[in-house]
Order: C-alpha cells, then structure tokens, then sequence
C-alpha cells in the first residue's frame, strides 16, 4: 500500500500487526467488506467540533436552549441531532468569569465523538493526561491559554460512563450575529476548554 | 520543546476541523476496533476501553496509536473461537 511505486517501503512492525489483525477479523466474519472505508466516512461527514459549535451557539442564543442543555446534556444535544458512541451520557459544563473548564481523560482518550470528532493527538498524550490534572494552570498557559489566578479552573476527568463539553463564554461584541455565525466563532480547542474564545 | 508538542498542528491536513489520522494504519486501527465493538460485542464500547486503558498504563509513553491496536490484539485473543466460518457471518451479538 505504498504511493511510491517505484520503491515500495516495507510494512513497519506494527502495519504488519495491524495487516495482521484485519486478516483475522476478516476470516472471523467480523469485518465485512468495505467496513473500515464506511467507519471512517462515518465519522468524518456525521461527527466533529462543527457540531459542537452548533450546540454552544444555540445555548448562546437561546436560554431556554442553554438551561436544558446544562441539565440534561445528552438529550439536549440530540435536539439538534448529534449523538451515537461516545455520546451517550454528556454532560456540559459551562465557562463564567469567574470558572474555567476543562476536559482530560486520564486514563485512555475518552472524547465526546458526536460534537468534537476524534481527539486530537495531544489530546491522547500522556503530557497532557497528566499534567491537566496535575498543573492545570501552568499547562493552559503552554497551550496558549494563560488564566488570571482569580479564575478557578475545573478539570473534568472523563470516566467510563461521563463525556464532558465545554460551554464557551460568548466572545463580547457578538450581540447582532446570527447562530450561524456565532457557530463559526466556536472552536474545538474551546470546547474542550485549552482556549477561550 | 514543551509547549509546542502540544499545540494543535495548524499546518496539518484536516477534516471538519478535526486532525485526520497521521497514517493510514492508524485509520484502519481505528476501524478494526469499531468492527470488534460493534460486531462482536454489541456496540459495547467498555471492554475495549478497559484494554487500551492497560495497553497505556503497560507502557505510557509508546505512541497512542501502537496502544491502541496492542489493545484491539488482546480484545481480540478473548474472543471465543468462531464458530465454522461462514458467508452469513458470525451472528454474536452482545
């Protein structure tokens, strides 16, 4: 599976394993033809921070929205439409002038898929697992995101059962936007709390 | 060399805003598992998550990717033996 015709690189060990566990499942009756084509489609046209930005920008907009989504994430985001893996039991946090969010998964990489996508890399490294819990404050402002020590900053582990979202404050100067172009202000790194807009 | 590493890669390619996998391994890894979850163990998303959570606990700083399918290896090794293969598929469920 090499773009280079000419000199075919070898298969690294672990694209041997991986080449290894497709055959298996292959064979088990597990992995259908076109599957994994079909699961990465999946995720890259129906999950991602697109759809997260749409959420906060209708808790934005909308206080009767926003009230609900606080309480009952999960369902409040199936308003809209958004939900499936990784999805099942949300919970929103929300960002005020005087709490910062943020979300970690300590353990492994556990992400809310249907509003976010996928992590990002750092997201799954084991820097930013354990310093987020460790020295919140000092990471945030690595990352670009330095918080008056005034600020509390909440750090929300995600566990087996709980997928945490970020509400972003609404950026000032935004009052004659539509929701439309309130979502285009969200980005994912403020969802899961490394930035504020 | 700290902060960097973990600020979002802006140069790197994207869909939807979020980063796509840096290889094309990595994406079939990641559709191996879903296979496994969704095929042999009824959309339950927890026994895989208990192995890639030992898989990084074994050895944290290996690249995620790697956890992930050594991971999907063992999930897969708990599997009870297939019934005779056959064109209709496995069946199990749950």
């Amino acid at each position: 599976m090499s773009d280079d015709a000419h000199h075919p690189a070898p298969l690294s060990p672990i694209e041997l394993r991986v080449a290894a566990l497709e055959e298996l499942l292959t064979e088990q009756g597990l992995l259908p033809d076109g599957f994994i084509d079909e699961v990465n489609r999946r995720f890259e046209s129906q999950t991602g921070p697109m759809n997260g930005a749409k959420v906060v920008a209708r808790a934005w907009v909308d206080a009767e929205y926003r009230a609900r989504l606080l309480a009952e994430g999960t369902a409040a985001i199936a308003e809209l439409g958004f939900g499936g893996p990784e999805g099942h039991h949300m919970v929103v946090v929300e960002n005020t002038d005087a709490v910062h969010n943020v979300i970690v998964c300590t353990l492994c990489s556990c992400y809310p898929w249907p509003v976010l996508g996928l992590p990002p890399s750092w997201y799954k490294d084991a820097p930013y697992r354990a310093r987020m819990v460790r020295e919140p404050r000092a990471l945030l402002a690595e990352m670009g995101c330095p918080l008056p020590d005034d600020v509390e900053i909440r750090v929300w582990d995600s566990s087996a059962e709980v997928r945490y979202l970020v509400l972003p404050q609404r950026p000032p100067a935004t009052d004659g936007m539509t929701e439309a172009e309130l979502a285009a202000l969200v980005t994912r790194d403020s969802m899961i709390g490394v930035s504020r807009l | 060399m700290s902060a960097a590493g973990y600020l979002p890669d802006l140069d790197l390619p994207r869909r939807n805003g979020e980063l796509a996998f840096d290889a094309p391994w990595q994406s079939r890894a990641f559709g191996l598992a879903t296979a496994v979850i969704e095929h042999a163990f009824g959309g339950d998303r927890e026994p895989f998550r208990r192995q890639l959570i030992a898989a990084i606990a074994a050895e944290p700083g290996r690249p995620y990717w790697e956890s992930w399918t050594i991971a999907l290896e063992a999930l897969v090794r708990t599997l009870p033996e297939p019934p005779i293969a056959s064109s209709e598929g496995t069946g199990v469920q749950g």
